[in-house]
């Protein structure tokens, strides 16, 4: 390859590296091929279950939903991640009530979400002093 | 196989992997896991393309160290390959795409095999070297794809 091609080459990696940058929403994989951007759904309901692992953690809660009982899931970021956000295995116990909004799963009939805000029933933070805006809650 | 799956999962060796929230734990597993996939890979390219003519100035017996490279890469995508599907092993171990790269991986290694014979025997260019070639980087790039697919299907 001659001399101008490299340039080409390398303007190209930079201006790719710069856009990853600035495109925080791709924390290290898009959630577009599972989950739709475009829409919100808001559930409340009870955690069932919370897996709090790698690479991806999950939570699982029951919700109402016109008289029938509905099983959500959540997807979380890493253990890591939630760690640094003040979140530990033990703060969601089976039980705690919570109030959840986020992007919608694209699989049919399914009841699953990811980017999600999650706060008590009230709209107040699970953690005391945690943060509740959507983009800084866990996961991305 | 699905009890050894379960018994797997819950080794506490695979329970660390899962469940540390440390950056050492499964963020630096996986990071070594893509680090060695990059030596592997990178190292037979250059090797592939060698075969092909490029670089045709560089002796053979010049990169018949590059298998050694290889050979210790792998081993460190083999250690940390166990560890990462040991941490999800019940569902891993039920990815029909991750059998179909184990299998890539076999018939990759294989193949480097064979290279690593006809670079040790300085065996010059012949059409029966470039297909050895073309086959390793086709059976990489299979192989790098159904690992990413494991991820999505």
């Amino acid at each position: 390859m001659n001399r101008r091609r490299w340039t080409a080459l390398g303007v190209l990696a930079v201006a790719t590296a710069a856009l990853l940058m600035v495109a925080p929403v791709i924390a290290h994989h898009s959630s577009a091929p599972f989950y739709d951007s475009t829409k919100t759904v808001e559930a409340q309901g009870t955690v069932t279950r919370f897996l709090f692992k790698n690479p991806h953690s999950f939570l699982y809660f029951d919700a109402d939903e016109n008289g029938k009982k509905v099983e959500w899931q959540i997807e979380l970021g890493a253990a890591g991640g939630l760690t640094r956000t003040g979140w530990t295995p033990d703060t969601l116990k089976p039980g705690t009530p919570i109030k959840a909004s986020g992007r919608p799963s694209r699989a049919e009939g399914s009841h699953g979400m990811c980017c999600a805000k999650i706060t008590r029933p009230d709209g107040t933070p699970i953690v005391s002093g945690g943060r509740v805006t959507d983009e800084q809650q866990p996961p991305r | 196989m699905a009890d050894l799956l379960v018994w797997i999962e819950g080794t506490s060796l695979a329970t660390w992997t899962r469940e540390s929230p440390s950056i050492w734990a499964y963020p630096t597993i996986l990071t070594l896991h893509t680090v060695g996939l990059g030596i592997v890979v990178g190292m037979s390219t250059v090797v592939d393309l060698r075969l092909l003519g490029y670089g045709r100035r560089i002796p053979l017996d010049a990169i018949v160290g590059l298998f050694r490279m290889i050979a210790w890469a792998f081993a460190l995508n083999a250690v940390t390959g166990v560890l990462l599907f040991m941490s999800d092993a019940t569902t891993k171990g039920r990815q029909p795409v991750l059998y179909i790269k184990l299998s890539l991986i076999a018939l990759a290694l294989w193949n480097t095999v064979i290279a690593r014979r006809i670079v040790g025997e300085q065996d010059g260019e012949s059409s029966r070297n470039r297909l050895v070639a073309v086959t390793s980087l086709v059976l990489w790039a299979a192989a790098i794809t159904a690992g990413r697919l494991m991820a999505y299907v």
